[in-house]
């Protein structure tokens, strides 16, 4: 593994009384070797990475110093809720309320797996969806869980909080589509945190093989809460060969989270990755988004949407690397900023040797609605083949006078002709996605942002 | 011999200034950085007691700064920086006259053109041969306009007022680890004063050469265009090529008072093996403009990001960029500007193209201040690549803290059309030819801001870079 000489001694930042290596060792208990040993690899990692400064490249504009606060949290430990809608707390059943038709539902509170439907012919064609916790204990253990959980998509080398998350994850959703079946609904994930102070991490593994397809709605939300309390989530999406796989991801917790999503895309031959992710809640946000194309004609679509307000600060790390040729992606995040709020936008488009006939696009546009927010915005490249097409984009400003100007014309107040504005800015990115539920509660819920200016 | 004969048929990648003068120096330091070295350069330059105090001071700042651990690879800098004279001295008095100067230094000059120019009535050419000014002159006019165009160390002596007031403000001592390098060594470069309301048609013009083998560079450039005025500063670098590496870093600083327009063009060809670290600023104070056209050609490393600070109301910022990376080389290139007051406008253009082994990174900050109201600001970077071993990045850092702002950043990578080039040869044009002209093409709007002789050079340049890229 990376583990250079150098980085060989345990230094041990961020070590805490609840965030330790018995912690680790506490969670592997009745686990098989495999997993009790990637999990100790992983905090061997966590043990010897520094904590992230400003001072690197990834951390430039979010200081975690002021952020994040390890040493107050404990460890969210398993929630012990009944398989029933009526034990669940308000907000889970108002979420999937919402939600229009599924092919499958999984509801995770506090980390915990406590409830899972799925479509029965699905699970005739051999569809699996189940708890993270149950596919890695199973006796005929799922091979394909053992083979890529934490290895190849988010291993613990990909930085100081993957190793945390793959050494202390409690559950997750795992996803499994066989080769050629196709989901026409989507799975739709209800993540909920009700313990406050509390460090909670969970995963997802979406194992798609060849030709199939399938959409992943997440959505994870909570109350305000109120104390500091870290949500650490990982996901894998693993596409095969001419696989479809299209990952959503809907942030609505409450103010005092500090939400931290590490996310990688796999797509091989053929395949397409795309991924959506939408910043509403938190007092802190951080993605942590990677899209490797591996094989020839591979292809990601990553969409981003954030609206900041009050003191919020979302930082969105993108990367799209294009290892093999004739690959196509294309990145567009787009966001608007009121009150003291801040985003960073960092992305990079990577195209690697060989990687001829690439066709990479990354566009970062910010709305500033306030005079005290603010828009840090670093889109990069490094390209080393040269039979490429590259471009990439950012934007920072303010509503446009002229358009807010001919709406009041037409006797539209301007509070109003402000909402319409902002909405037609960010409606750009929902005109990309036509899936049902989703595009309601994030419009509901910027409507009710921007009813608070 | 065969062999040997080859390989000069060939000359492809032969660096085209590579004409070594014997050396002939009156006096240098011992290699590498110590306090006796600073102490020394003061002492031969019989400094005031500030000066002294204000290098010693800087090389205090180097020695507790960090080598950066970012940009270019600055691992085998340590080494070079260990071997150098920071400080060479070639002959004891300032030339006013040409029949004055030297032969072999005049033999150099004719390799690079300056008598043509000089021909051409070019305004003045102040020379840089090795660490002092050699060769000045400036034309009657100017003098009578009361503009100074003096070598800094003599902008020291004269002018001790005007040059305490503005040297050191513009880039801190503490700025980076290379802008406290200079500022304790420091020798050679120009000191300009423009009265207000004094306005040049010709540019001024310096040509900076580096000529003694393992010899650093260290010009500082102090510049103040009064109210109202309006010049031109060309700076253009050619070195001889030595198999040590060498290097260069310069430290520039401008004011442009309010109301004035100031451009600053740099064309750099250094040899294949100087590490090229500059640092160069601008204050930009109300309503007036500053314009930096900035050519990395040469160098085995250049990290250069001319800046602009624009501080008062209206202030325009213009920052116009092209690099070239052949093989082995690393451009490391781009440009800063910081909007620190209302209804201020900047623009950055940025051009690279990379060949062979070569990379070319753009690297760039738009800062826009909170109160800074309607700020504009717009950075286009465009990359061309020729070989699949050529690499380019960009790296534009955007912090905009103010709502009014309007902010754009484009960039594009590219290679050069496979349909560009059938077009042309299908007119005839040889496959060499046709991959100039794109190239030439591609740079133009950059080429057609520089004056006539330097627009020639540049694309003479090019021309030999390209020599041999295809196939």
């Amino acid at each position: 593994m990376s583990t250079s000489a150098q980085a060989a001694v345990a230094i041990n930042e961020g070590v805490t009384e609840a965030l330790n290596r018995s912690a680790a060792e506490a969670r592997a208990q009745g686990e098989p070797e495999w997993m009790r040993e990637r999990r100790m690899h992983a905090i061997d990692i966590y043990e010897r990475t520094p904590m992230p400064t400003t001072r690197l490249e990834e951390w430039r504009y979010t200081d975690l110093r002021d952020k994040l606060d390890l040493a107050s949290l404990t460890l969210g430990s398993r929630a012990d809720v009944a398989d029933d809608p009526s034990s669940w707390p308000e907000g889970v059943r108002a979420a999937m309320a919402e939600d229009r038709d599924a092919a499958a539902h999984v509801v995770l509170i506090d980390g915990t797996v406590v409830h899972i439907d799925l479509d029965e012919s699905l699970a005739a064609k051999g569809v699996v969806i189940s708890s993270l916790r149950d596919a890695v204990n199973s006796e005929d253990s799922w091979e394909e869980a053992k083979q890529y959980l934490a290895t190849q998509a988010v291993s613990p080398e990909h930085g100081k909080f993957a190793a945390l998350n793959a050494a202390l994850y409690l559950d997750g959703v795992y996803v499994h589509i066989p080769r050629g079946v196709h989901l026409d609904l989507p799975i739709r994930v209800t993540r909920w945190v009700s313990t406050a102070g509390a460090a909670h991490f969970d995963r997802a593994l979406i194992l798609a093989e060849e030709t199939s397809k399938v959409t992943y709605v997440d959505e994870v939300l909570s109350d305000d809460l109120d104390a500091h309390t870290f949500v650490s989530n990982a996901v894998e999406v693993i596409a095969k060969d001419g696989a479809n796989v299209q990952f959503v991801q809907l942030q609505r917790l409450g103010r005092g989270a500090f939400a931290h999503s590490q996310q990688r895309t796999l797509a091989f031959r053929d395949a397409t990755a795309n991924t959506l992710n939408v910043a509403l809640g938190a007092t802190t946000g951080r993605l942590d988004l990677n899209a490797q194309m591996l094989g020839p004609g591979s292809s990601s679509e990553m969409l981003g949407l954030y609206f900041a307000d009050g003191d919020q600060h979302f930082d969105c790390n993108t990367s799209q690397d294009h290892v093999s040729p004739n690959a196509y992606s294309d990145l567009l995040f787009k966001g608007a900023l009121d009150g003291d709020s801040k985003a960073v936008f960092r992305g990079i488009i990577r195209v690697h040797p060989k990687a001829q006939q690439s066709d990479a696009y990354q566009t970062n546009r910010n709305l500033l609605l306030s005079e005290t927010a603010s828009a840090d915005t670093l889109p990069n490249l490094e390209i080393a083949a040269d039979d490429v097409k590259c471009s990439h984009g950012a934007t920072v400003g303010q509503l446009n006078e002229d358009t807010l100007f001919y709406l009041m014309s037409r006797g539209i107040p301007q509070e109003r002709a402000e909402r319409l504005v902002v909405m037609g800015f960010l409606g750009e990115i929902f005109s990309k996605l036509s899936l049902g539920g989703v595009v309601e509660k994030v419009t509901r819920e910027i409507e009710q942002k921007l009813a608070e200016v | 011999m065969p062999q040997n004969e080859t390989v000069q048929e060939l000359g492809l990648d032969e660096y085209k200034y590579g004409f070594v003068d014997k050396e002939q120096h009156v006096f240098r330091t011992q290699p590498g950085l110590s306090e006796e070295v600073v102490r020394q350069i003061s002492a031969h330059k019989e400094e005031p007691e500030w000066m002294l105090d204000f290098r010693l001071k800087a090389l205090e700042i180097y020695e507790s700064k960090p080598m950066p651990n970012w940009g270019g690879d600055l691992s085998g800098l340590q080494d070079t920086l260990d071997e150098i004279y920071f400080y060479v001295r070639p002959q004891d008095k300032m030339e006013h006259s040409w029949d004055d100067v030297p032969d072999n230094i005049k033999d150099t000059f004719e390799k690079l053109g300056i008598p043509e120019a000089e021909q051409k009535v070019l305004a003045g050419v102040g020379a840089q041969y090795e660490s002092e000014m050699v060769y000045h002159s400036l034309k009657q006019e100017w003098d009578e306009k009361g503009v100074i165009f003096d070598s800094i160390e003599d902008g020291l002596k004269k002018h001790p007022e005007l040059f305490k007031k503005y040297f050191g403000t513009v880039i801190p001592t503490a700025d980076n680890k290379f802008s406290a390098m200079n500022s304790a060594v420091w020798s050679g470069g120009s000191f300009v004063y423009i009265p207000p309301g004094v306005e040049l048609d010709t540019p001024l013009q310096a040509y900076f050469r580096v000529n003694q083998e393992l010899m650093g560079q260290f010009e500082r450039t102090l510049i103040i265009a009064g109210e109202g005025s309006r010049a031109h500063y060309v700076e253009g670098c050619t070195a001889p090529a030595y198999s040590t590496d060498s290097f260069h870093s310069g430290v520039i600083e401008i004011v442009v008072e309010k109301n004035a327009h100031f451009r600053y063009t740099t064309i750099q060809n250094w040899s294949h093996n100087m590490y090229n670290l500059v640092t160069q600023r601008s204050i930009v104070h109300e309503n007036a403009t500053m314009e930096w056209l900035d050519g990395n050609l040469g160098s085995k490393l250049t990290m250069k990001y001319p800046s602009c600070y624009l501080v008062g109301e209206g202030a325009h910022g213009n920052i116009l960029s092209i690099a070239y990376s052949g093989d082995g080389q690393h451009q490391d290139t781009g440009g800063k500007i910081i909007h620190a007051a209302p209804n201020t406008t900047s623009s950055i253009v940025s051009k690279s193209i990379s060949k062979g082994t070569g990379r070319s990174s753009y690297r760039g900050l738009l800062q826009v201040h909170d109160g800074a109201r309607n700020a504009k600001s717009n950075v286009e970077c465009d990359a061309l690549l020729i070989d699949e071993t050529a690499k380019t990045d960009t790296y534009p850092y955007i912090e905009i803290d103010e709502k009014s702002a309007h902010i754009g950043h484009e960039a594009t990578v590219s290679k050069v059309g496979d349909e560009q080039l059938f077009y042309l040869m299908s007119r005839g044009m040889s496959e060499e030819e046709a991959m100039a002209l794109i190239v030439r093409g591609f740079i133009e709007p950059i080429a057609k801001e520089l004056p006539l002789e330097y627009a020639v050079e540049l694309n003479r340049l090019i021309e030999l870079e390209m020599e041999g890229s295809v196939g």
